[in-house]
């Protein structure tokens, strides 16, 4: 039976291939871009979670009313191992904040993301050198490669002992030893190239020198409120110990957290959850997606009720219980998506490349995720119970008395259903429009709107020179001006392209604020093309501005509310700063975030070193000048070394958008795919309404309507589904883009023609859809359809 | 073997009823060929209907082998329809999807007749109608005379008591008409098949040997011929 069955539903799918396809067809698509937003959402919600103690595991914060930061002193992690029995480790780690050359003979390759880490943060981090980690003895550093450096540098290198190799500029002469390989893991919240490990970092830094992350590791069941107040107290006693009169006020507004390990990498305290928001809106979108399948799937299907009705009528009257006949129909539906479940899985593999130059990541549906043996079939069974359990009940719940008479059609009262999921499915594809309208517009906002600077033909070059003293700097600018198209060159301790600011205190007319600092150089608002306000840029005319003049942008000058501020003292760091200039506020980080309060000043001793080298060069020498500090770049910055690296800064500055575009790919490909489903949905369901009037349409036919009046009556009914999907779509979707809009320091207006042309595409395309179907029944003779059977 | 008792069939409309059998009492015995006959809308089907469990009476009882059958569960229902009735019907009603062999074939695999057993009837039936070579063949490629034997033969298939046939020959010409009156009539002389038909055709009437005729729901000769 279950053959013959089998048997009949073959022959059902295969006589209805149109149908048919349209079904499988729109699941696999929906299933397919399921599949890859959650591979994406696994990958992105499991960062660390191999590490056996991931559920205890705490990056220690802090944060105040102006700002939340990771970086803590070095000392703090061995006060809290010792001090708290509940904590089973603690350890430190610290990146390197430049970049530099390894070299090996001919062979270099360049440390991009070094960090320093104590031997305990190894072990809680879970590092794995390939041989082990071992405990460095004393002051010993072990420095690990990772494999493709080691390649590099020691092509056909078989054995793991350790290699000498020099660092930096060959003519410094600095050499180091290599330990071996490590293994590096991109799916982790520790991300390195090079990595040192050490017994104990920053030894003889205190409090005051917060360049350190301090991760502990808890014992089970430990009370994580208890233990945050318990370090915040014992953060804020040390602290006053360590500076001779404690600001009590100001040590009391610090507090101390303890960011969970597995929400560093989406939603870090210090940071933004942006990343968070948009994989719960694509794990959101693909749930959608699934759910209009699914909905199309079972709309099908008891479309195509009225087929089947002789069949189960005959069926029941020849002694067929009504669960053989779930039974069967479900089979069906199984089939289908099993098929469909196929299919997916290859266009899943299709579409991943291009996912993943877009993410930027290297996803699989094989590796990343083994879970997928189970998930799948899983997810199949779960759409076939979703999707094919309502159609089951439908079709065997047939009365054999009114089906076997002949004219059998299917009752109004279903229609309702059928109906509402129609506005469901285009509300979805309506929302999905809108908000692809928005994100384009707010998009095309960041690119034209100025954003206070010029990022073009300004190169950030590559520097582990130490250039904090403009004195020291003065003769390299001087070596890199001489060079053709050069027009302006400064350094700094950060570039604008979405890094955050150092930040510390500063009063001024007796208000103390937290103020963003960048430290400068001579010519770094020329070389930026940023605008003054009022007073004057940095001059070298001015003895006094390598000293303590110090220029404020318009935030900053608005959070203390200086009127005149030319000439006033602000006061931070243990020394006065004269106010020379406000300078027009720049957004160095984005439209994400409103532009931070800021003081520019060329002497800074709280400050960090300047290494971030800009030069601002002519369009059409570009390619020569470039050509010209590469080739002289080893007499222009002996310290730096042999290797001229730059960026653009255009580029550096565009990445901040990428998430955004992102976004934009994601919906794109989103909106195309609801409104395909969407479309496919009504067209099969067009197809069906109008075979299931075709005796109406002959008879008004025959009563003299014209083709185009028929034409209308079959359109109105499903124009007025679109309406109404459009209707219901629009507020939601004016809310939801709305909430993401807020996210956006400077954002667009809420425009209204993305709602207007929403309209317009659907219900223009469901004209189209219906009229094709539609001109077959209206171009038919009536008689055809009148004849009675 | 049917034994009806004052059964009543009405739809209410708005509080109006509109009846559609009043009063029906009657009795079919095993062996008989009984054909209702009665102008359009007298209620013949319902009555057919009623016969076959497809329709339940508003009113009266209905007794089927001398148990009371007026409301039944489903599971009685399917029992008596497995072994005990078969349908035809005037638009034939074959799964357009199962071949001529598949279709007789089905009423079989729902009883769970064993395989050998089910081949051998099926052959049976097919040569009995002959209609061997068409075995293979779907509905659509048949003629309606041939698509009715095959109905019949499905009927058949399950070796029913009773066969209920509602206008068996309303789509067919008069020759085809003709040879499926003979078959019913064979089939209730030498097998002892009770029929019970629905037909306008007072010349397919003559083929059994007892008539009812109902008009506006009422019984109002009932005739044995032959």
């Amino acid at each position: 039976m279950f053959k013959l069955n089998l048997k009949i539903a073959l022959r059902n799918l295969w006589r209805n291939k149109s149908i048919t396809a349209i079904n499988i067809g729109g699941l696999a698509i929906a299933l397919a871009a399921f599949l890859i937003l959650m591979i994406y959402v696994t990958y992105e919600t499991t960062f660390d979670k191999d590490n056996p103690n991931y559920n205890h595991i705490y990056l220690v914060g802090r944060k105040s009313s102006a700002f939340q930061t990771n970086f803590t002193p070095p000392s703090l992690s061995k006060e809290i191992k010792a001090n708290f029995p509940e904590v089973e480790a603690a350890g430190t780690i610290k990146h390197n904040f430049f970049e530099f050359a390894i070299n090996k003979d001919a062979n270099t390759v360049f440390a991009k993301k070094h960090i320093f880490i104590e031997y305990e943060a190894a072990k809680i981090l879970n590092i794995k050198p390939e041989h082990g980690l071992t405990q460095p003895a004393g002051d010993e550093f072990i420095f690990y490669l990772n494999k493709p450096y080691m390649e590099t540098l020691f092509p056909g290198k078989k054995d793991d002992k350790p290699e000498m190799v020099s660092l930096g500029s060959k003519s410094a002469g600095h050499t180091g030893k290599i330990s071996g390989v490590i293994q590096t893991d991109a799916h982790s919240n520790i991300d390195f190239d090079v990595l040192t490990v050490v017994k104990e970092l920053g030894k003889g830094e205190n409090y005051g020198y917060n360049n350190y992350f301090t991760y502990i590791q808890v014992k089970p069941g430990t009370d994580i409120a208890l233990l945050t107040k318990k370090i915040e107290k014992m953060y804020r006693a040390n602290t006053a110990k360590a500076f001779g009169e404690p600001d009590w006020k100001e040590i009391n507004s610090v507090n101390v957290f303890l960011d969970p390990l597995k929400n560093l990498h989406l939603r870090p305290t210090a940071g933004t959850d942006t990343n968070y928001k948009v994989v719960l809106a694509i794990s959101v979108l693909g749930l959608l997606m699934l759910v209009i399948a699914c909905i199309n799937f079972t709309n099908l299907s008891i479309a195509q009720a009225a087929k089947r009705a002789k069949e189960v009528g005959v069926k029941k009257v020849m002694g067929v219980f009504r669960y053989q006949l779930v039974f069967q129909f479900i089979t069906e539906i199984l089939i289908q998506c099993i098929v469909a479940g196929g299919v997916a899985l290859i266009l899943a593999e299709l579409i991943l490349p291009a996912f993943n130059s877009l993410f930027e990541i290297n996803l699989n549906i094989w590796h990343n995720n083994t879970a997928i043996f189970w998930q799948l079939p899983a997810i199949i069974m779960g759409i076939t119970l979703i999707a094919g359990i309502y159609p089951a009940l439908v079709l065997s719940g047939f009365r054999p008395a009114l089906v076997l008479k002949g004219n059998f059609q299917t009752s109004r009262q279903s229609y309702w259903l059928k109906n509402s999921l129609l506005v469901f499915q285009f509300a979805v594809a309506v929302i999905f429009i809108v908000g692809l309208f928005i994100i384009n517009s707010q998009l095309k906002y960041m690119r034209t709107q100025d954003v206070g600077f010029k990022a073009e033909q300004v190169v950030a070059v590559k520097n582990m020179a130490f250039f904090t003293d403009p004195k020291v700097f003065e003769p390299v600018r001087e070596k890199i001006m001489q060079i053709p198209g050069v027009k302006s060159v400064t350094v700094a301790n950060a570039i604008p392209d979405g890094s955050k600011l150092g930040k510390n205190g500063y009063t001024a007319e007796g208000k103390k604020e937290t103020l963003g600092f960048l430290d400068v150089d001579f010519d770094y608002f020329e070389t930026l093309g940023i605008s003054l306000k009022e007073g004057r840029f940095f001059n070298r005319a001015f003895k006094s501005d390598t000293v303590n003049s110090a220029i404020l942008n318009e935030s900053a000058v608005a959070k203390y509310g200086l009127v005149n501020p030319i000439g006033k003292t602000i006061r931070g760091c243990s020394m006065d700063y004269k106010i020379v200039g406000v300078i027009k506020d720049f957004k160095s980080e984005g439209f994400e975030n409103a532009v931070e309060p800021t003081i520019y000043s060329l002497n800074n001793p709280c400050g960090n070193a300047k290494l971030e080298i800009l030069i601002k060069i002519e369009a059409q020498q570009m390619s020569a000048a470039l050509e010209g500090l590469k080739r002289q770049w080893s007499s222009i910055n002996k310290l730096d070394g042999d290797h001229f690296r730059y960026q653009f800064l255009d580029e550096l500055y565009g990445r901040l958008f990428k998430k955004q575009e992102q976004l934009q790919a994601i919906f794109f490909v989103a909106a195309m795919l609801t409104v395909f489903i969407a479309v496919l949905g009504l067209f099969a369901f067009a197809k069906y309404v109008t075979n299931a009037r075709n005796k109406e349409i002959a008879v008004r036919k025959v009563l003299g309507a014209t083709d185009l009046q028929i034409l209308k009556l079959l359109n109105s009914s499903f124009f007025v589904i679109v309406l109404i999907a459009n209707l219901l779509g629009w507020p939601l979707a004016y809310l939801l883009t709305k909430k993401w809009l807020e996210t956006f320091a400077y954002r667009a207006d809420m425009p209204v023609t993305p709602f207007v042309l929403s309209a317009l595409i659907t219900m223009g395309l469901s004209l189209l859809t219906v009229s094709i179907q539609a001109s077959k029944s209206v171009k038919a003779k009536p008689v055809d359809a009148l004849k009675y059977e | 073997m049917i034994k009806l008792e004052n059964i009543e069939k009405y739809y209410a409309n708005k509080g109006v009823k509109n009846y559609v059998l009043r009063h029906v009492t009657t009795q079919i015995n095993k062996g008989e060929f009984v054909s209702i006959m009665g102008p359009s809308g007298a209620g013949k089907s319902t009555l057919l209907n009623i016969m076959g469990m497809l329709e339940e009476p508003t009113y009266g009882s209905y007794f089927f082998n001398e148990e009371d059958v007026t409301h039944l569960g489903e599971r009685k229902k399917i029992e008596l329809y497995r072994n005990h009735i078969g349908f035809v019907f005037q638009a034939y009603h074959l799964i357009d999807e199962m071949t001529v062999y598949e279709n007789i074939e089905a009423p079989l695999l729902y009883k769970n007749v064993s395989s050998g057993e089910r081949k051998s009837r099926i052959a049976d039936l097919l040569d009995r109608f002959n209609i061997v070579a068409k075995k293979d063949l779907f509905p659509n490629q048949l003629s309606g005379g041939q698509q009715q034997l095959v109905g019949i033969a499905r009927a058949l298939a399950a070796q029913p008591a009773i066969i209920l046939a509602d206008e068996p020959t309303g789509n067919l010409q008069s020759v085809q008409a003709e040879e499926i009156m003979e078959l019913f009539k064979k089939l209730n002389r030498e097998d002892g098949i009770t029929i019970v038909q629905v037909t306008h055709s007072e010349k397919n009437a003559g083929y059994g040997n007892r008539i009812i005729t109902i008009e506006d729901g009422v019984i109002k000769e009932d005739l044995k011929i032959g």
